[in-house]
This record gives C-alpha cells, structure tokens and sequence, in this order.
C-alpha cells in the first residue's frame, strides 16, 4: 500500500474528529436524566401557579415567555378567563412571580429535543 | 484548482462537523423527550404538543413525517375507531352531509405538495418578546398531502348563493374554559380545486400528530387554516366567530413601531404566507474547516412563486444568487444552494433573501407586531472560517 497522502490523512482526522464528538454527546446524552428545565421555580406562589397551570399545559410553556409586566397581567388574565383558578388574592402575586423569573431581560429559554419512544429507550438502557 | 468531486468530499465533511455535531451537542445537554414518531425536534411544549424542526434538517424538498413540525393548540383527540369518525357538511348548503372515512375514499383523489408554516414561526426572534410558544425557525415544513378537494364535497352538499365563509371543527378537546379551535376561510379559497379534505400526508394515513383521520389542507397559508381531526365543515354567511379569528391570528392593518399598541378595528385575518427564506447550513455559530463551503436552505411564498434567493457573505453589503432546486410546486418550497469559497479565514455574517413572483422581498427588519404573527426578515447566521 502506498503511503497516504497528507489530503487524505486530513480527512481522516475530520472523521475521526467527528466520531470523537458523536460519541461524547452520545456520553453526554445517557448521563443527563435529572437536567429537566420544565419546572416552576421555587417560590411562595410556586404551588399555586402549578395547581392553576398544569390542568391544561405543561409548565414549559410558561418558563419560554419573557414577557414584560404588563404583558404578563394581560397573560394571567386571559388564562383566568380561560379556567384558571386563582384566588382573586393571589393574583397579582402570580403576575410579580411570574414577571420577576420569566421577564423580557432572562436569556433565552434551551428546549430540550424529542426522541421516538424506541430511541429513548434504547438511550435509557446505556 | 479544486476537483468537484474534492469539493463535495471537503463539504460534506464540513458539514458533518460544523452542521450535525454542533446541534447533537446542545441537544446533549438536555433530556430527551419521548414522543411516538418524532425524532430529535425541538420540543417547545410536550403537553399540549408543540414540537419545532431544526433548520439543520431542511435539507430535503419532501420533510419526511417524524421531522414535521407540530402545532396544537389543545390537546389531541382520544384515540378512537376510525370506522366512527364522520364529517357532516352544514349551513348554507341546499343538502346537509355526513360522510365517513369509507364515503371520502370513494372520491377522486387530488395531491399537492403544500409548505405548511405556521403563523408563529419565528415569534421568538421578534423584538419585543410576544407571548405565545416561541418558535425558533423551524414551524414549516414541505409535504404531500391528499385526498378529496374540499369542493366536491362542498358541491355534492350544494352551496347556496348566501355563502361567504366556510368555517373548520376538529376533534381536539379543549381543556377548562379555553374557546375552542374554530376559524374560517372565505368561500372561494374553499372552493379552489387545490383546497382538500386530506386523508394522507407523504402517501401514508396522516397520522394522529397531524390531525387523522382527515384535516383540512388550505394550501399557501398559514398552518391555521388546515384544521386537524376535521368533522364539520360549516358553510357560513360571514366569517366565523370567537377567540381565534378574533383577537387571534389577526395583523394590523398598517405597519406599527415595535411594542406599540394595535386596535382590534385596525386588524386583519392572516391568510397566506408571504415570501421567506432560511439557512439550513451551516448551522449558526458553526466553524467551518474549510476552503469551500455549500451553503443551503429552503424558500417558500405562500400562494406566489420563488424567483430568486440570494445570499450575503458580508452582512449584506454584496449579494450572490443562489441556485434553485429542481423539485418545484405550485405551493411548495423550493431547495436552493450556493457555493461559497471565503476569500479568507475569519468571522462571517451570512444572510439569505427571497424574492417571489409578486415582486416580494423578503425584508432586512421583521413587520413587528403583537402576536408575533408572520416574521419573514432576512435568515442569518454567524460562521467563523479557517480555511486549510
């Protein structure tokens, strides 16, 4: 065989490269089982927001908004409106809550990717 | 000189690194969501369902099923028997129908291949932030559906003269006191041969995510005019009521100043789509170790056609034309690439702009409004370069 040449050894670095990265997200991917990021935060008004939320949608939906103050009164509001039960009480304590974790200045919210059920068992069982 | 076979050998490994193992890392960092045939879209809301396509897959005319995008907005129906589903046909017609999924298999059969978006697409990247779910880029995808035109169903039931509107109701159950899923469209976008009651999507059964047994098909707009788990059509004197034909899915009438407040009288329904474009690769913050790189992406219109796509390599100060795909129809996406060689190493901004067949541009700034309908500015990403 003749010797390779320098091309060819550079792309055989590129593959190895990436099969390098595969196998590290591949890693990465098995250990990550406790890293969800679809919860209400701790707080005094987290039980209740849960309990007015979740009858009709996860908390993801909630955590991805960065929403100004008033946007967020318009918000509770209308899912108020919608069924929501929140004592008229604690209103304005959901709106503070919800304005001060998820507001216009937060970065960005990292959505997680879906598997098919058979993927993600195969995942689980590595 | 670079050979073309060298070229597509250097891109394809370009790709592999800068395009698949970037997306596979972030992705990494999360847990995986299962969900029956979705595989590795960006979840934006597991309950209801809302899942996003990740550009890096728009690499082919035809999305395959387990990467198109999903928007409910309540949640699917229960499973049920489809021997059981009927669709009835009411209102201003001369004769009331109800046909089962047996009676609409007897019928002639039409396909398109229709780019399907959603409205919302891109809400996340307007500024100021808007409520609703966030899509990234991805709420579009390109497919084949088919199944009987809506007017041969319309005509068997017989349109009266007072017809205006024909209203869509699907299965899906709407949870508390949320106001359920019901809008409109105008008699004669109904009444196009092209507007089906499909049964199939990429010549399989739709399946449940995509609203089984048949939907509704409304080619060239926005996704909200193809109602999931169709059973009523409703032949209505004026447009239909309630939450979302009003205040949702609405546009001001004239352009507004970014955050400013819109009057619901100064609003109108959104129909079609209008003239888009997207970088499918490289990925966004992708490093490129290379001396050619093809840059591709996917260009849609709505009910126009892509004349042109261009793409910047410099923040916009020259532009290249970009080369068509072959695949075309009426309401679909069309493929493009560009073969790009940077002069030099470094830190690129590229953009992409489509241009349809009624003159449209796609714009520099998105037309900010409320609910974050319709964002078609320039697509961007930022590359960093070494050539070897």
């Amino acid at each position: 065989m003749s010797k390779p040449s320098k091309s060819k050894l550079r792309k055989l670095r590129t593959i190895i490269l990436t099969l390098a990265v595969f196998a590290a997200a591949a890693a990465l991917a098995g250990e990550s089982s406790s890293s969800s990021n679809d919860q209400l935060p701790a707080g005094p008004m987290q039980e209740k927001a849960v309990a007015a939320c979740s009858t009709c949608h996860e908390a993801r939906i909630i955590v991805q908004q960065r929403l100004s103050k008033p946007a967020w009164t318009k918000e509770v509001d209308k899912m108020i409106k919608w069924g929501a039960e929140v004592d008229p009480k604690d209103r304005d304590a959901l709106i503070d809550y919800f304005s001060a974790n998820f507001g216009s200045d937060q970065p960005a919210y990292a959505a997680p990717r879906s598997a098919t059920q058979s993927t993600a068992q195969s995942k689980a069982k590595k | 000189m670079t050979s073309r076979r060298d070229f597509l050998k250097t891109a394809s490994a370009a790709a592999l690194v800068a395009g698949a193992a970037q997306p596979l890392l972030s992705w990494a960092a999360e847990d995986f969501v299962p969900i029956p045939g979705k595989d590795g879209l960006i979840v934006r809301s597991s309950r209801f369902l809302d899942l996003e396509t990740p550009v890096e897959f728009m690499t082919s005319w035809i999305t395959p099923v387990n990467h198109f995008f999903v928007r409910n907005h309540m949640f699917e129906p229960a499973k049920f028997d489809a021997k059981a589903w009927q669709l009835s046909i009411t209102g201003e017609v001369e004769k009331p129908l109800t046909l089962t999924l047996a009676d609409l298999e007897k019928l002639s059969v039409h396909s398109i291949v229709n780019t399907v978006e959603c409205a919302g697409n891109g809400r996340s990247l307007q500024n100021p932030k808007v409520p609703g779910i966030q899509w990234g880029k991805g709420a579009v995808g390109n497919a084949r559906f088919s199944g009987p035109s809506m007017k041969t169903l319309l005509e068997k039931a017989g349109v009266k003269d007072t017809a205006k509107h024909v209203q869509f109701r699907g299965l899906d159950q709407v949870p508390g006191k949320v106001p359920p899923f019901i809008r409109s469209i105008p008699i004669d976008k109904a009444m196009d041969a092209d507007t089906l009651v499909a049964t199939k999507m990429n010549g399989a059964p739709l399946t449940a995510h995509h609203g089984f047994p048949a939907r509704a098909v409304t080619p060239g707009w926005a996704g909200a005019a193809s109602c999931k788990w169709l059973t009523e059509i409703a032949v209505l004197d004026k447009p239909a009521e309630g939450n979302f034909m009003n205040p949702g899915y609405r546009l001001p009438n004239t352009p507004v100043k970014p955050g400013e407040a819109v009057k619901p009288e100064d609003t109108h329904s959104v129909t079609a789509l209008t003239v888009k474009s997207l970088i499918a690769a490289p990925c966004d913050g992708a490093k490129l170790r290379a001396h050619a790189y093809l840059i591709q992406g996917v260009a849609w219109a709505g009910e126009a056609d892509i004349t042109k796509v261009q793409i910047s390599t410099d923040a916009g100060a020259t532009w290249n034309e970009a080369k068509l795909g072959r695949d075309q129809a009426k309401y679909a996406w069309r493929l493009w690439n560009y073969s790009w060689k940077p002069a030099k190493s470094g830190d690129y901004v590229v953009f992409s702009r489509a241009t349809d067949s009624q003159g449209r541009v796609q714009p520099e700034a998105p037309a900010w409004n409320p609910s974050g309908y319709l964002f078609n500015a320039y697509d961007q990403v930022k590359v960093n370069v070494q050539a070897q």
